[in-house]
């Protein structure tokens, strides 16, 4: 048959040589690929080690721009108020110094009358200007031209104006003037809208400044208005939620990464247990901040007239509207110096204490900007004193829900990454439990790659040539004997490579083992103290709250200049 | 014939009409002015002895419990009431929290690790703090209840 034929010629040794050597290929490949494997892995360990590293680079880096460039914006945003609002600084001064001067008759009036006239043309719009050509003019006692400058400082800024009219009714000892202008004032303050200076108002009030007949009045107004504001509906709601942004903007911004360096390592969740700490230290931070509103000195000016002079010096320089926007970019870049070049943070802060620095709020706003916010406020801390015993439940309130909410957001269980293994910890108390799981995971890689370090197909390939070889040479001579010899020497070479690389193994996973064991170790101590130290810092909610309790409103009116017995209280609710 | 929801009897003998006369509905800033109040000792006496009787309960003694919630909250609606309760458990370990969920009028216990439903997992962590008795879970809040029945708010 001719099919039978052409098998019999048909030389296969070729194909099958090529196949043995294709496949002794494809073992090298293999043994290859492992090794690219295993390079791979490793690779990408570092790999990852230097985008984490380059990452903290960028994140640092991007610190240090933003912390240069937000002092630079801070130098000429001062520069900026200073250019525009510079020549308001001169009007400021005089207005208290006019006064002084007139105390001690050194200055002749006509030097007086004089300064205020060249006032009045160097700052146009400004209201302070006409209102101390009226003031040397009531000085002068030139009715005609003091009810002129009035009623253009009236114009200008009427508010302002009256309270600053009623200060000074009070230093000169005019009870009936600083009345009128008091009730002007008054007339013109709508609770939901009130501009900032009204805190001079509480100001003056808090310290004493004002007599027995005004405080009343303040008194009777101020209840007034917090009653019309609880008829909203929701008004406790919003009183709370102001309140709990409040408490909130006093959370710190600290890296705790250097006391819990391993954790901070290797747990996935280091952020929000970082996070934790930072909202649970709020609590001592506002303990402290009560502490010094209601532990603190008061310091009480010697004489009515000092008190009303930084009184008058406070209104007349804080609370202009014009300045307000270039004050909450300064305010801003503040923020951005303090938390050294994170913008996110400050932008954080600066949006919980935005409200301190809004042209118009409500009074229940008003009140809590001052205690809150004294630096943004321009109060003293018998005012921030008064403000707190007035809303003191809704701070009550809205400090328990946010403790709830922090102690809501703690991490209970904290998750561990080390190397490539995962596992979980309530209280760090599970050590055994993790331990055993970390040994068995490590073994089970050990055995992997020991799986992987053993004799390839071209060893054994060798191992039976040289067996060949060497049972060809009791017949073929000495030659053959010599290959098959060469044959067998070289798989036991590879054989001893094979050997070195499992000692290798093992030893590199007893240094894994012991690493990593030392460092879960650490991790549980960690997180046992990371627990104990949350654990006191939330409990200083209990002393804010038994603090806020011991407060009453009635306790946080100085008596101050007043020579009438202090019985107001009962008698503004007699009024009323 | 009504449905009995959470196990209580329509009071069959009142008019409908009379009853929304009677119980206006609260909403909004009132309803959570009514959930902020004060709880009562019983109440909070009911719900902290949830482990006195094991961790096997009868559903009496649940019915019992969520006849309790009725009675602390009488003025508000069935749908604006607590969907559950978590609070810590001391049958000890290895069961971390209990829950009663209100609307399947079950108590069930869990062990650390071991995770609870959706809604009420929420509560777990803050249901841990031995500062409070236990939490009561709403479908837009938690309400934390201290020992003294003071609550505190946290929104979801």
């Amino acid at each position: 048959m001719s099919t039978e034929r052409i098998i019999q010629v048909a030389d296969l040794s070729l194909i099958l040589g090529s196949l043995r050597s294709l496949q002794s290929d494809i073992g090298t490949v293999s043994g290859q690929v492992d090794v690219v494997g295993s390079n791979l892995a490793q690779t990408r360990a570092e790999l990852s080690r230097l985008e984490q590293a380059f990452n903290e680079f960028v994140q640092s880096d991007l610190r240090a721009k933003e912390l240069a460039l937000a002092e630079t914006r801070q130098v000429k945003i001062r520069q900026e108020i200073e250019n525009k609002f510079g020549q308001y600084a001169i009007v400021r001064r005089q207005a208290t110094g006019i006064l002084q001067a007139s105390d001690i008759q050194l200055v002749r009036q006509e030097t007086i009358r004089n300064a205020t006239e060249e006032l009045m043309l160097s700052t146009p719009r400004y209201w302070l200007a006409p209102a101390l050509v009226a003031l040397a003019a009531w000085l002068t006692d030139n009715r005609a031209l003091a009810e002129r400058a009035l009623a253009e400082a009236t114009r200008r800024d009427d508010e302002k104006t009256a309270l600053f009219f009623s200060l000074i009714g009070r230093r000169a000892g005019r009870s009936e003037v600083s009345r009128i202008w008091l009730d002007r004032y008054f007339g013109l303050q709508n609770p939901y809208s009130l501009d900032r200076q009204t805190v001079v108002m509480i100001d003056a009030l808090a310290n004493g400044v004002f007599n027995t007949d005004a405080a009343l009045l303040c008194i009777k107004r101020i209840g007034s208005w917090i009653e019309e504001l609880a008829q909203q509906a929701g008004f406790a709601q919003t009183q709370r939620g102001q309140w709990g942004d409040a408490l909130r903007s006093k959370t710190p911004n600290f890296n705790h990464a250097q006391r819990y360096g391993h954790l901070s390592r290797f747990s996935p969740a280091w952020n929000d247990l970082n996070a934790a700490l930072n909202a649970v230290s709020m609590q001592s931070i506002v303990l402290e901040h009560f502490q010094d509103i209601f532990q603190g000195e008061i310091k009480t000016a010697s004489s009515v007239l000092i008190a009303v002079d930084n009184l008058l010096t406070s209104l007349v320089s804080h609370f202009d509207d014009e300045e307000l926007p270039l004050r909450r970019t300064e305010q801003l870049n503040q923020l951005i110096i303090e938390e050294a070049g994170d913008k996110r943070a400050a932008q954080q802060r600066f949006d919980l204490q935005s409200k301190a620095q809004e042209e118009r709020v409500d009074f229940t706003q008003l009140l809590t900007n001052a205690a809150m916010h004294p630096e943004l406020s321009h109060v003293t801390r018998a005012t921030q004193r008064l403000a707190v015993a007035h809303s003191r439940d809704w701070i009550v309130d809205a400090h328990s829900d946010v403790t709830a909410q922090i102690r809501q957001q703690a991490p209970q269980t904290i998750h561990l990454s080390i190397e490539d293994w995962q596992g979980q910890t309530a209280q760090g108390d599970n050590e055994t439990e993790l331990q055993d799981s970390l040994r068995q995971h490590i073994e089970r890689r050990k055995q992997q790659a020991l799986e992987q370090a053993k004799l390839g197909l071209k060893d054994w390939g060798l191992i039976a040539l040289g067996v060949v070889l060497l049972l060809m040479s009791l017949g073929n001579g000495m030659i053959v004997f010599v290959m098959g010899l060469a044959a067998l020497g070289w798989a036991f070479l590879s054989y001893r490579q094979v050997q070195q690389r499992r000692k290798q193994i093992e030893r590199d996973f007893a240094l894994l083992q012991e690493q990593s064991a030392q460092a879960l170790r650490a991790c549980l101590a960690e997180t046992v103290e990371w627990r104990r130290d949350w654990a006191m810092r939330d409990a200083v909610a209990a002393e804010v709250t038994s603090l806020l309790e011991s407060i009453s409103p009635e306790q946080h009116l100085l008596a101050g200049h007043n020579t009438a017995r202090r019985v107001m209280p009962a008698a503004a609710a007699q009024a009323a | 014939m009504a449905r009995s929801l959470l196990g209580i009897q329509p009071a069959t003998a009142i008019p409908l009409r009379a009853q929304t006369a009677t119980t206006p509905r609260l909403a909004g800033a009132q309803l959570e002015a009514r959930l902020r109040k004060k709880r009562s000792a019983a109440y909070i006496r009911a719900v902290t002895q949830l482990d006195a009787g094991g961790h096997v309960h009868s559903p009496a003694s649940v019915q019992a419990l969520i006849e309790a919630i009725r009675q602390e909250l009488p003025d508000v609606q069935i749908d604006a009431l607590p969907l559950g309760i978590v609070s810590r458990c001391y049958l000890g370990a290895p069961y971390q929290v209990h829950t009663l969920d209100c609307t399947g009028s079950i108590i069930q216990h869990y062990k650390t690790f071991e995770p609870l439903p959706s809604l009420l997992e929420r509560a777990r962590s803050v249901a841990l703090h031995p500062g409070y008795a236990f939490v009561e879970v709403y479908s837009n809040r938690l309400i934390v209840v201290g020992e003294s029945g003071q609550t505190a708010f946290i929104d979801l």
